[in-house]
């Protein structure tokens, strides 16, 4: 007879929604994420231009504030395809920023501390947990890029009326896509950097290191070679063309929108190759 | 305690210290920042000796080039200059319209390449450019060192060697292993910064000297005897000292971060942001940058970016350079100033692993 007896019977209770289970990892990390000093202080810091935007759309629609300047002040005052532009490329470093300090704590920790079969051996597969952690960044990501960007579309639709809007609806659809290509390109560097090199801090670095060396190292092989086709893998370069054409302002010379397009996909196929090598709930210590 | 007995002390701690700043997998991104440059280099050089070999043959001379007008067909073209070195001809037009032919040829005169451009058959548009231009690729050369070399591959190159001496062991867990031996902690740092500094000077110069030879490589003969008789040795060296220098700078800089500062990307950031605007600062602010001692070595000043928008044209006034032995005074007192600060630091630093 045994002297210690214990049995065993699977749970029977209500299961939570494969969706709810899904939203467990994004919601304990945006919590954390808020409570971080620095993250806050660069989600306020990200507003300042979005709000001078706003008050520009407001000096633009008052006509009778135009009324003394000349066709070139309205010419400036003039809001388009290219003061979106102008406002994208601004909120992207914003998104760099926010993704260096965001971004690494959310993979490196889990595979520094062997927390990734903690991770696996519950219904989450690599697959929802890379989903995940790209939500994370996601929304953290919007609140400085797309949020604003679309807010002041529809203000500036507001005060300008219908047939503005109707005219260049195509301005906000823009806006909300060409950040979400960004978005989706920024997040894949921080989690890949943050699976490459393990340590949080480092990868931090390797973010900013990762944007700014390819946008010198882009221009560099431009002078020397006299070309102009290497600003493709400057990201920001890149991303900007493509801006230019989803919203039909003219582009810098340069490469065209979609050799930049194709680049940027080459580039987000590699960070998921590298996040794929390196996800794994088991690895073998040599 | 001597200091002949410290300075054996650090040294040992840099020989240690030196084997995993130079070998370690970590590193391995270090010498790609410093060998990068040399990719374009060497790929302008073959291209450049490639089509010199191709273009040999078919030469055609520089007074029928000249010759031709803006106009003229390009059957008479074909006519009067023979056969080009390179033709590509396609249609091109708005979607429903007739498309017009496009046809573009390049001649080679021996030293220039003309490049002629038709439209239906008529020349639009005709341009020359040397196949190499010394005075040009010097000029590139001294706008890759200063605006890549110096200020993203040393930087980040030393942000990675120098923020690891530290932050690396508190990352490892190993710092306390450091601390136990019997030695002070400012000789534990001096050996470190030494280490840090072989290693990336060696790096950087290297990588300077290689992408400065691959530039020459493909130069005239005549023109790179010349240069070398009289300038050459002189570039090589200053181009170096620049680089070793701005390890020196950027090496203290963060060597200090890595004890004061748990996460990098901060003071990165922050020491990125103001190298990066240090041309619009007012003068006198401009001298509080290591990029100002740096730069003022290097033999030729960068080029103007003519693509920067106008407002930042307008705002650059770079402050006047100092003289090469002010430059490494100053340089030299600031970096004294910033190990003098981080060795405080080190004297009252207190191992707390967390969670990094």
């Amino acid at each position: 007879m045994a002297v210690y007896k214990r049995g065993y019977t699977r749970y029977q209770g209500a299961l939570t929604g494969h969706w709810a289970r899904f939203f467990v990892l994004p919601r304990f990390a945006w919590r954390r994420l808020l409570e971080q000093r620095l993250v806050v202080i660069l989600l306020v810091a990200a507003t300042f231009w979005p709000l001078l935007c706003a008050g520009f759309i407001y000096v633009s629609n008052h006509a009778d504030l135009l009324l003394g300047f000349d066709q070139k002040m309205s010419a400036f005052l003039r809001i388009d395809s290219r003061f979106f532009v102008i406002f994208m490329n601004a909120q992207s470093v914003f998104a760099i920023l926010l993704s260096a300090f965001a971004g690494p704590s959310l993979i490196a920790p889990d595979l520094a501390n062997g927390a990734l079969s903690l991770y696996f051996s519950r219904p989450i597969s690599r697959v929802e947990y890379v989903l995940a952690r790209l939500l994370v960044l996601l929304g953290m990501l919007s609140l400085v890029t797309w949020v604003p960007g679309v807010l002041l579309f529809f203000m500036q639709s507001a005060m300008a009326g219908w047939s503005w809007f109707a005219s260049n609806w195509q301005l906000g659809v823009g806006v909300f896509f060409g950040f979400l290509l960004w978005i989706l390109l920024v997040s894949l560097v921080a989690m890949a950097s943050s699976a490459y090199v393990r340590w949080r801090i480092v990868a931090g670095a390797l973010v900013l290191g990762v944007f700014f060396v390819l946008a010198g190292a882009a221009e560099l092989t431009n002078a020397v070679l006299r070309v102009e086709w290497a600003s493709a893998f400057n990201p920001g370069r890149a991303m900007n063309q493509i801006w230019c054409a989803m919203l039909g302002a003219d582009p810098i010379p340069g490469p065209n929108a979609t050799f930049c397009f194709i680049v940027v996909s080459i580039m987000a196929a590699l960070l998921l190759f590298v996040l794929n090598r390196k996800l794994r709930p088991v690895e073998v210590v040599s | 305690m001597t200091a002949e007995f410290r300075l054996r002390q650090a040294w040992t701690i840099a020989r240690l210290q030196l084997r995993r700043v130079f070998f370690s997998k970590r590193s391995s991104w270090v010498y790609l920042l410093a060998l990068f440059p040399s990719v374009p280099f060497f790929g302008h050089a073959i291209e450049v000796k490639l089509s010199q070999s191709r273009y040999a043959s078919r030469v055609t001379a520089a007074a029928i080039l000249e010759s031709i007008r803006e106009g003229d067909t390009d059957e008479e073209v074909l006519k009067t200059a023979g056969e080009p070195v390179h033709e590509r001809k396609f249609r091109r037009g708005p979607r429903g319209e007739a498309s017009v032919e496009y046809r573009n040829l390049i001649y080679f005169d021996g030293e220039r390449r003309w490049f002629l451009h038709f439209e239906a058959g008529i020349l639009q548009n005709k341009r020359s450019r040397p196949l190499i231009d010394f005075e040009d690729d010097r000029k590139v050369f001294a706008g890759v060192f200063q605006y890549f070399y110096l200020r993203l591959a040393v930087f980040f190159g030393c942000l990675g060697i120098f923020m690891n001496l530290f932050r690396g062991e508190i990352l490892d867990k190993t710092l306390h292993f450091w601390f136990l031996a019997p030695a002070r902690r400012e000789v534990l740092l001096a050996g470190k910064y030494l280490a840090g500094l072989i290693a990336a000077t060696l790096i950087f110069a290297t990588g300077a000297a290689l992408s400065f030879g691959l530039m020459l490589w493909p130069q005239d003969a005549v023109e790179l005897s010349a240069f070398w008789r009289a300038q050459g040795p002189e570039h090589l060296f200053w181009y170096a000292t620049a680089a070793a220098a701005g390890c020196v700078g950027y090496g203290s800089l963060f060597l200090a971060a890595g004890l004061l500062v748990r996460n990098p990307v901060v003071p990165a950031i922050v020491i990125l942001f103001w190298e990066g605007i240090n041309g619009i600062l007012p003068a006198a602010l401009q001298k509080f940058s290591v990029l100002y001692y740096v730069q003022s070595l290097a033999p030729i000043p960068p080029p103007m970016d003519a693509n920067a928008p106008a407002l930042i044209q307008l705002l650059m006034s770079p402050a006047d350079p100092p003289s090469t032995v002010a430059a490494v005074c100053g340089l030299l007192a600031v970096t004294a100033l910033v190990l003098w600060i981080a060795s405080r630091s080190v004297q009252r630093i207190e191992i707390n692993y967390g969670t990094d």
